[in-house]
Order: C-alpha cells, then structure tokens, then sequence
C-alpha cells in the first residue's frame, strides 16, 4: 500500500472530514489562550460555558417546539402526543424495563461506531453490519445443537463474525482500492437487507420448516427456550440480562480507548495518518481493524435483538433490524463519541421508540417519533459546531501569529 | 563591517531612484496608504498593536521582522482578510474600510502571497481571471495576460496548467494575476523563499520597472536583511506586535536593522544566520565547520542509492538520488524548493514507498513504505511540515513525546501514566519545553515549543541518523539558534544529519558537506570549505556546473 | 447458465421495453446526478441527496394533489428539495458541522416526515401523459425510449448543457472550481468559498427536485415513502463513477439505470431470477465500478473537506 498518501481520493480526503469537524471530534472547553488560571480567564470560561448551556437549551427547545408545531397542523394534539411517549417509556408500569431491552443494542452498535471513529473511520452501515451479524446468528441458532448456553454462546460469537466480515468488505475496498469506507458501508446496508431477504426465501439458508409457518412467510426458525438470552425483573420491569452486559461493554472500551495501547495508537491514527505511519501505525492495519471491531459490535447487536426478545419472537424477519442501526450511530454522535455519554443517550432514544407505542390512542401517526428524533438530533449538532468555530478561529488565528 | 557591501548595493538602488534621493524620515512621493493606530487582538494576543504604516507611490517599502512579529496580520489587514479591531486605514487620503478582499482590490491593493493564491489544476488565464467581477470573457483575458507579460518580461502561457509549472514560473503567474488589476498598492510577502538566487535577482529587477516606471507603492515583507537592504527604499521594522523603528535603507546597516528587530544586540553567529545575513564566503573565521573530526573514516550511517518515486500524477519527483552521509557528519542538501526535497524526506519517514533504488541504514536495508520501518531503523526525522507529519495536535505533551515508544511505558498493554508523565517532565526539562505540564495539548503549544517536542523525541531515541527538514522555517530568533546548536551537538556526538533546507544561509552555517538537488536528483556537490556560492546558486537554478 | 446470462443481455438490449426502462431509471438518476456533480465540483459531498429526492418526490405529490397542475407539482418538488439543501448548507458549510453526519440525519429526517405527512395528507396523484416527439420518436430502438415521454422527461435534455456551462464558462462556475480545488487560494483570491459551496448544494437540492417530480409523476404515479428507496445513493456515485466530469457522471446515470432496470425488464422477458438478489445488483454493481475507478480518476482536491478560513 505504499504510496497511498500521495494518491488522490483516498481515506485521507474523508479522514480529514471526519477529523477536523466537531461532531466527531471531542473538543476540549480550553483551546484557546494561556492555560495559566488568572480570575479573568476564569470567568471567561464560565460564560463560556454558560453560553454552550444556553445554546443546548435554546437548540432542543427549537426542536421540540418545531415538532410539536408539525403535530398540531396535522390536527393532533402535542400535549397529548408528549404524555404518550412519557408512558409507553418510562411513567407505564414495566416500561423502563422494556424501553431498556431497546437501549442494549443501541448502545452496543454505538460502541462500535466510537471505535471507528476513533481511528478517523466514517462507517455509516451499522444497519446492514447488524443485519449481517443477526442472520448468521440465526443460522447458526438454528442448525446447532447441544446445551442452550453453549448454543446461544456460539451464535452470539456468530453474529460478531458476520459484522466483522460484512464490514471487512468495506475496510478491504478501502485500503485496498482506496474506496471511500463511508460510501461502501452505506452501500452494503441495501445489500445486506437484500441478501438477507432472499436467504430468508430458501429453505437451505435461514427459512424456516414449512411447519408452523403460512406458506408464503419469510421467516427463520425460532431460537429454542433454552437458546434464548435469560431475562430478569427488577421492581415490575422485566429485561434481558444483556443490558448488564452492554454496560460493562461501555465501560470497557471506553477504558481501552482511554488508557491501552491500542487506544492509544487508534487515536493517534485519527487524528494524524501520516505521523501514525511514521511512528509504525499502518492505517490498514489498524484502520481495517478498527473497521471490523466496529462491525463485529453491530453484528453483536443483531445476535443480542435475535435472541433478547424486545425485538420480534426470536426469529428473523425482513426489516429485522428496525433502524437500531442507524440509531445507535446517531446516539454515538450525540454523545459526542463517549462511552459514559453513549449509555444515557441510548436510554434516551430508546424511550422515543418505545413511547411511540403508545401513540396510537392519540390518533398521531408512530413516523411522528422519527422525525422527532432527527429534529432532535440535527438541535444537538448546532451548538458544538458554533462553539467549535469560533474557538478555532480564534486558535487559529492566536497560533498564526505567535509561532 | 558586516553592512558596508550592502550600503554600496543600496547606493546602486538609489541612483536608479532618479532624483527621489532619501529626504529624512518623511520622504516626498505621495502617500498611497496609511494605517493608523492599527491594532488585532486575537484573544488575549495582541498581533498588531497600534501600528502606524505609511507607503509612498514610487518607494519600495521593507517591511522587516522575525516570524511572529506580527507582519502577516498587518498584511492581511491590508488586503482584507483581517479586520482591525482598532485604528484607521486611509487610501489616498480618504478613509476606508476593507472589509475582504474584493473590497481591498477594488481600493487598488494587490499582494503576491508567499504560498501563492494560486488553484493548480485550472489554467494560467483562469487564476488570472480568479476574484475579478463581471462576465468571464477567456479572450480578454488571455490577451492582458500576454500584454503584461510583455511589458514586465515575465514570460508565460496564458493556456498552461498552472499545476505543471515550476515554482518560480508560478511566481510570475501570481505576479500578473496581481498586476493585471493595475494596484497602486503592491504587497509582495516572502517573495524569495521559492526563488533560485538569480531568479531574486531578476524578481527585484521587476520590482523596480513597477515602481520606478508606474510609480506604485510596494511593501516588501520579509525576514531576511540583505534583501530588505538590497531592494527597499526605506524600511519599517516590527517587533512584538509592534513598529519599532522606521529608517531610509540607505541610512542604515544590517548590525543596526539586526538589533532593532531582535531588540538586543546579535553577536552569535546562528542568530545572524537565522536573520539571513552571514558572509557565508568569509570562510573560516568560522570555529565549526573545521571542527568534524576525520568524517572519512568514520562508517557511512545513511546510504541512499539509486532512489526513485513517483508522485501520483506520474511523474518522476525523486530521479536516481544517490546519496552518502557519514556518522558525525552534516550533509545539507540545498535546493530551490519542489525539487524533490519532500519527498526525499517522506521517503526517510516510511511515507512513501520507492519505485527503485534503496535506503540503508548502518548497513541494513531497510523497506521503504512500511510504517515505522524507518523510526525502527535509527532514522529519526524533525520534518519539514510538523503538523503534517511530525506531531498530533490533539494529544498532550507527553502523549507526543512518546508517540514510537508508547509500549515503553506499557504493561500488558495498558500504559502506565505515571510513567508517562515522569518520561515526558524529564525530556521537558532536559528540551526546557515551555508548556503548562506534560498534560497540555500539543496545539496550546508554539511553534517553537512543538519543533522541540519533536526533536526530544526523535532525539531521545538515540537516532543513528536525523534528518532535519528546513528545521527552521516559521521560528523565531532564539528557537532558531536553539535548534541550529542542537543539530550540531547531535553531529558531534557521532549522528549523521542529513540538513534538507532551501535557505541556503543556513545550510552554508551547519553543513560539512554540501549538495545540490534539483528535479529530484543530486546534481552537485563540494566540501564546505570549497562551497562556492556562485557555483551553488547556478546548481540550483538546475544548470550542472 | 452463463450462456443464458448472455443471452439474457442481448434480449435486453434489442427489446424496446428495456430501454424504456432503463432510461426512466437513468433519466430519474441524471436529474440528481447532474446536480450533485455542480456540487461536488464545489468540495462537497451530500449523502442528503436522497433525501432531496424524497423531498422533491413528496413536494411534487402534494403540489400536484392539491392543484392538479404540473407545472406547480414541478414548483412545489423543486421547493421541497431546495429545502433539504438549505438545512444541509447552512449547517455543513456555514456551521461546518460534519456533512456526512448531517446528510445522514437529513435522510432519517426526510424519511420519517415525509412518511409522516403521507399518512397524514395522503397525497393523490396519477402518472403524467406523455408528448410524443415527431419523427424523433421513430428511431429504431431508442426512439420511444428517448421522444416518446412526459414533458417532466426533456426537462434533461437542457438541464445537462446548461450546468455544464455553468460549471465551466461562467464566473461563478470558475469559483466555484477553484473552491473544490483549493480553497485557500479562492479565498485570498476574495472568493467567498463557503457561499459558493452552498451556491453548489442548492443547484443539487432544485434538480434532485426535479428528479424527485419526474420520479413520481412520470416514472411510477404514486407516492410512497419507499419511492426513492437508496438510488440517491446511486446518483451520488455516478458523480464518482464518472471521476468528477459530466460525460462521465451521464455516462454513470446510463449503467446504474440499466442495471436497475434489469429487474423489470428480465422478468418482462421471461427470465426468471430472484427478485432480492436483482434488486442488489446495481448496488454491487456500483461498488464494484467504485473498486475498478476510484483510484484512477482525480477527484476535486478538497472534496469533502470542510473549510474554515485559516484552517490548514
């Protein structure tokens, strides 16, 4: 791969996109001025931070006015539309419980999108990694026997591989071919979805038996009881164990990304290519392997939603991954690429999701949630992005005329 | 004695003047611009602190200080780009504002910019046209193109690609692309960092038919003395922020311009060649460049053989480089720039891989392309864009100080912080780093301070061979000699240093042997004490002599 | 089996009815295409398309229910797709937060309102009748494929050479160039590079609109939210597939159009294959063409790169 740096569309182009844009990028609340606390700069700060509050505030607030201005010129009734979404989420009995077993594999596929985009990686096919990750689960659940842990651990470790791989291709076009990864994982999302349809169309690949089916169904056969991933209940609210496993998940990378090596030279890689190449960081390495990491917890995610049970009956079905792909892409950049972040702002989206069950009885159509959540979602990009700028300019501007 | 020759250069200048001989500090000629009590906070920075500039129709005007003294912000004042926080701008006795730089060129104030303005894959009449108003007519434009380079005899093809030009024909390019909006107002910035010694020559040449015959005002930015004493008519110096002095070139002398624009008297000599004013050929009062000892002995540590790579449009950037750099030798490999400089020290970073030829190390081939091979190899590299490849901005002190050898401070895989950190206080203090701890973020650093986190870490992993990469480029006075005194300490101490600089000055200062490079090969080559700046300058500008 | 896959390529090309469809499919691609190429000729990369498209699809629709007329369907889907670039400029090129991400969102976004307000507003149209072009239209083959069509379908036909003068013998397109060029020397040359970036996005948002409009009135009659279904993302990479020129961008539209129109036009013929796997065809088909091209053409060197004065 010698060579690449000096070619023209590859990683970099995106890489610096990715790099030197705030969304992606912690920014720290000092980066310009002296770092020396003098009274001034401190009150500096402090209204630097008031402002960023005020900011959020304003931004979330013009969301939600805006969505509950889309409600009621449709004719429903926002007050009543927010008190839906209250109770099918958390103010409903058991429905914390509920709205957790949805934030798992959010969290989970955020997770992955924070290790790639540690390594300056754009992958925006979580959904289709997912898809992948799950219907290799499900093969594999389907066909293997033996005592139901081990089953159920073997398909989880199956739908890692099939993430892993799904987002292989990607990473391989990439430093290969120097494709664009943001362009092919996006791609591979169509592709997953189709290829899944049709292996749910033969009975040799996912299908189930024709017992216990409508003929024309596409469907793969249920997970057994004993495949199933146990579940618990906690004060009336039942999920499954996984959600302690997403946790401790978080609270792993975000060590590793913290303080090992590999998190380490992941960042370096991130930020600066060339100095990483120099200092012996191949990007294809790592970057491929970073890739792949953040596909294998996508296809994680797919393998927990098969055998979790919040989402459908243990089975896969078309449209089995219901956007948690997307989701937990947009909680990772909301949480602005932190583990700790990444576990509240699962919650979060999750209740929009499981608060819109209980729209029905408003009349307002369930879709109300999605565009809700992108007003939401494109509010919170606001005020990092504004900060962003005028710090920089004004860092940039500083270090012009002091080196 | 160091500014007598130069007084004799600017005497030749005044008689060109024709009659407009220096009158004291407030010369004749009408007074184009004039800034005010101008003055640019960044923060809590202060670039431009009331600065009062004045620029005459007929003058050359040097506008002289160290990096970071604020002359680029006070240019881009000027051109629009900056708005001042405070002070006037007056053009042609009228006040003004220039709010961007279609404003300024409207108000006749044209800049020919260091690092060009140019878009490399549109045509010559293209950038010409670029940032003009009014419908694109090719023809007219290409027809102006060929009357200025007519009248200025700056020859070029209106249809070329600018990108497949060289560098000083890109000059001229930005040259016209300046002139052809007719500025009263001419602002050149740098102008010689890219230009063979003659090339210079020829571009002052220019400078003076602009001025003497059009009577235009020019500022000529720079760092470098002898070319403020050989061009300008009289000269502002800045220092901090601030104008420090203002003189008439011919009532001057490069010992009191030196100190006017360090602000203490300059005796060493690196500081002097940091100013870009030596004697170079006054060879040798000078005590270091007979001071290596018998370098032919000792073992060759860097061998570059038959080196050839190819840059991704297909051209050849390095032809068959063959080089040989002994331990506790300094080789400087002098050039104009975009000879194949970059990527000789790409290649030396494991960037970029070799299409033939190799690269030994103490002996030891060594891949070209694989990350870290190089680093692993000995080879440490201070290059020349340090924020390309040399730091990573958004880590800390520390974490850059151990970006090869993290594993150092790790166990299992886990780095310990401590260690860390205890690593990074001893190379701060060993390095006097200026920073606010070794948790600082590298880009709260200066530009100075970032050069010397790079060096403490290629050099505290004990390189056989360093390569330096125009090293000082950007720096101020006192981190120039800093570094120049560094690389000559880690020579003596028995490392190769392979000296890649287009300041000839500072190459002519440091180097024990000399080579040229022009289109990607050695084309000449001499030991310092035979160093001809004659033979040089013709190398460089690509003729074999 | 390969032998009938070769037959089944020369049925497609000498049936009439493919190139028909082919060229709805490519036509439909074109009108976003085209604009996509004004854009990332000025640096950007707008994943939103899209969503521009879907916009434009929806705004049509509800402009042509509640008029009946299609000239202001064609005004109500430019709007519409307009709309989407404006969010997408303003925030990507003024605010500067990361284009993908907000590309992204936008299509989430888009996706979700529309459907929102399909279920809600139910627009309903019907397919556009067509004008048949003179002895134009009696060329063998092609003929009906390319003068035998809506109105909303010659709206191409102009479209492609007014943006490639725009592009390339105007002033603006002159800046416009030099900002995906090289930045930082339009702007010292006093280009407003970020404005005529979102100049380039808005051009993208008006023709996607029209493709969104020639999608729903001409092309399948109805709107549903699965209409647009990712060939947004298709187009996008025409404008890669044709390394950054027009002819080549087209010439994209042309082979991903055909590819998606194997899916109607082989069963049509008789051939009987999986419909999932012919539905991902063009997808792999692109990614493929994407690994064969992509290192070899030159693409506008700040492509997707953001700019902020200063910077870099």
């Amino acid at each position: 791969m010698s060579g690449q740096d000096i070619r023209g569309f590859d990683s970099t182009d995106i890489d610096h996109a990715a790099v030197s844009t705030p969304d992606m990028v912690e920014v720290p609340p000092h980066t310009v001025g002296p770092l020396d606390e003098s009274p001034e700069v401190r009150s500096q700060r402090l209204k630097l931070l008031s402002e960023i509050v005020v900011l959020y505030v304003l931004c979330i607030g013009a969301a939600l006015v805006l969505s509950a201005i889309i409600v009621e010129l449709t004719g429903g009734d926002s007050g009543a539309v927010f008190n839906a979404l209250l109770d099918g989420s958390v103010r409903g009995p058991g429905r914390i419980g509920t709205t957790v077993g949805v934030a798992t594999p959010m969290l989970v596929v955020a997770l992955g999108s924070i290790i790639s985009n540690r390594a300056g990686l754009v992958n925006i096919g979580q959904e289709g990694q997912l898809f992948m990750g799950a219907a290799l689960a499900a093969y594999v659940g389907a066909r293997l026997g033996g005592p139901g842990p081990w089953v159920l651990f073997v398909l989880l470790v199956a739908s890692v591989v099939g993430g892993a791989l799904w987002a292989g291709i990607a990473a391989a076009l990439k430093y290969r071919r120097n494709v664009p990864e943001v362009l092919t994982t996006l791609l591979l999302v169509t592709i997953a979805a189709q290829l899944a349809g049709y292996g749910l169309k033969v009975q040799w690949l996912l299908l189930a038996p024709a017992e216990g089916r409508s003929n024309r169904q596409q469907i793969s056969r249920q997970l057994e009881d004993a495949t199933r991933i146990p579940r618990v209940t906690w004060f009336g609210n039942e999920f499954p164990i996984s959600a302690f496993f997403a946790i401790a998940l978080a609270m792993i990378v975000g060590f590793a990304l913290a303080r090992t090596v590999w998190g380490f030279r992941l960042r370096m890689l991130g930020h600066n290519q060339r100095t990483a190449h120099r200092a012996g960081i191949s990007a294809s390495r790592y970057g491929s392997g970073a890739l792949m990491l953040s596909g294998a917890f996508a296809g994680l995610a797919g393998g927990l939603m098969l055998a979790g049970g919040d989402f459908g009956n243990y089975t896969l079905v078309p449209g089995f991954p219901s956007e948690i792909g997307w989701t937990g892409l947009l909680v990772a950049l909301v949480a602005r690429q932190r583990c700790s972040a990444a576990v509240l702002v699962s919650f979060i989206f999750a209740s929009l999701r499981t608060g819109s069950g209980f729209l029905a009885s408003t009349g307002v159509e369930r879709r109300i949630t999605d565009v809700v959540q992108g007003l939401l979602v494109l509010a919170l990009l606001i005020p990092p992005a504004w900060m962003f700028l005028r710090q920089r300019r004004r860092a940039v501007a500083s270090s012009e005329d002091r080196t | 004695m160091a500014g007598e020759p130069h007084n004799d250069l600017t005497g030749a200048h005044t008689g060109l003047r024709s009659g407009t001989g220096p009158s004291g500090p407030a010369p004749d000629g009408r007074v184009a611009i004039r800034l005010d009590q101008v003055t640019k906070r960044y923060g809590a920075v202060v670039a431009c602190d009331q600065i009062d500039l004045e620029l005459r129709a007929g003058r050359i005007h040097g506008v002289l200080g160290e990096n970071g003294a604020g002359k680029s912000t006070l240019m881009k004042i000027m051109i629009g780009l900056v708005l001042p926080d405070s002070g006037t701008i007056s053009i042609d006795g009228a006040r003004t504002r220039l709010l961007d730089p279609t404003a300024a060129a409207a108000h006749g104030i044209g800049m020919v910019h260091q690092h060009f303005s140019l878009v490399e894959p549109l045509r010559v009449w293209e950038n010409v046209a670029l940032g003009d108003s009014g419908r694109l007519r090719s023809s007219e434009v290409r027809d102006r193109v060929a009357e200025i380079s007519e009248r200025y005899g700056l020859d070029v093809d209106p249809d070329a690609i600018v990108g497949d030009l060289p560098v000083g024909m890109r000059q001229r390019v930005e040259i016209i692309k300046c002139l052809r909006r007719d500025p009263s107002i001419l602002i050149f910035d740098e102008p010689t960092s890219v230009l063979t010694p003659a090339e210079s020559e020829m571009l002052f040449e220019t400078l003076r038919h602009v001025v003497v015959e059009e009577g235009r005002a020019v500022a000529l930015v720079s760092h470098k003395l002898d070319e403020i004493l050989k061009a300008t008519d009289e000269v502002t110096i800045m220092r901090q922020g601030r104008v420090v002095d203002h003189v008439i070139t011919a009532r001057t002398d490069a010992s009191a311009l030196a100190e006017a624009m360090v602000g203490r008297k300059v005796s060493l000599r690196s500081e002097r060649v940091g100013l870009g004013h030596i004697e170079p050929l006054q060879s040798d009062t000078n005590e270091h460049t007979s001071t290596r000892p018998d370098a032919d002995d000792a073992p060759v540590a860097l061998w570059l053989e038959g080196l050839r790579v190819r840059s991704h449009d297909g051209h050849l950037v390095l032809d068959d480089l063959s080089l040989q750099v002994r331990a506790g030798e300094i080789v400087g490999v002098a050039g104009v720039e975009g000879n194949g400089q970059r990527a000789l020290a790409d290649v030396l970073s494991s960037l970029v891989g070799l299409e033939g030829g190799q690269v030994r190390v103490q002996g030891q081939r060594v891949a070209s392309g694989v990350a870290g091979a190089m680093a692993s190899a000995g080879v440490g590299v201070v290059p020349e864009d340090r924020h390309d490849s040399g730091v990573v901005l958004e880590m800390t002190v520390a974490e850059n100080l151990m970006l090869v050898d993290v594993t150092q401070v790790a166990k299992a895989g886990v780095i310990n912080r401590h260690e860390l950190r205890a690593n990074a206080e001893r190379l701060i203090q060993e390095f006097e780093i200026s920073c606010s701890g070794p948790d600082a973020p590298l880009f709260s650093l200066s530009g100075g301070n970032q050069q010397r986190v790079v060096l403490a870490r290629e050099l505290s992993r004990q390189p056989s061979v360093l390569v330096a990469a125009q090293p000082t480029r950007g720096l101020d006075v006192g981190a120039i000699e800093y570094m120049t005194e560094c690389l000559r300490r880690v020579a003596q101490s028995g490392v190769a240093v392979l000296l890649i600089s287009s300041e000839l000055d500072e190459i002519l200062d440091l180097a024990h042997r000399i080579v040229v490079i022009s289109s990607g090969r050695i084309i000449g080559e001499m030991q310092r004490a035979e160093a001809n700046l004659g033979r040089i300058g013709l190398l460089m500008g690509g003729q074999a002599a | 089996m390969i032998g009938s896959f070769f037959s089944a390529i020369f049925d497609v090309f000498t049936s009439e009815a493919a190139y028909i469809n082919a060229l709805t499919f490519a036509v439909f691609l074109a009108f976003g295409a085209t604009g996509e190429w004004v854009a990332e000729r000025s640096g950007t990369l707008n994943i939103s398309l899209e969503g521009m498209f879907l916009a434009g699809a929806f705004g049509a629709a509800v402009g042509m229910d509640q008029t009946g007329s299609e000239a202001v369907a064609l005004m109500c889907g430019m709007a519409a797709g307009l709309s989407v670039a404006i969010v997408q400029a303003q925030m990507s090129h003024r605010l500067v937060a990361n284009q993908f991400v907000v590309g992204l969102t936008l299509n989430i976004l888009v996706l979700g309102l529309t459907s929102y307000l399909a279920s809600e507003l139910d627009p309903k149209t019907s397919k556009s009748d067509t004008t048949t072009i003179p002895l134009l239209s009696d060329i063998p083959l092609v003929g009906s494929a390319l003068f035998d069509r809506s109105w909303l379908f010659y709206l191409i036909y102009p479209l492609i050479p007014f943006c490639w003068w725009l592009v390339y013998r105007t002033r603006w397109g002159l800046e416009l160039r030099s900002s995906g060029e090289n930045p930082q020397s339009a702007d010292v040359s006093g280009i407003d590079v970020n404005e005529r970036r979102r100049q380039s996005i808005y051009i993208a948002g008006l023709t996607a609109g029209m493709g969104g409009t020639y999608l729903v009135l001409a092309a399948v009659g109805q709107f549903e939210d699965s209409i647009v279904g990712g060939r947004g993302f298709i187009a996008l990479i025409a404008v890669i597939f044709g390394g950054w020129t027009l002819r080549g961008t087209i010439a994209g539209c042309l082979l991903f159009g055909s590819v998606l129109s194997f899916r109607l036009s082989l069963p049509a013929l008789g051939y009987d294959v999986s419909g999932d796997l012919l539905a991902s065809l063009p997808f792999v088909v692109t990614i493929v063409a994407m690994s064969i091209f992509a290192a070899r053409v030159r693409p506008p060197r700040a492509l997707a790169q953001p700019f902020i004065r200063g910077l870099k």
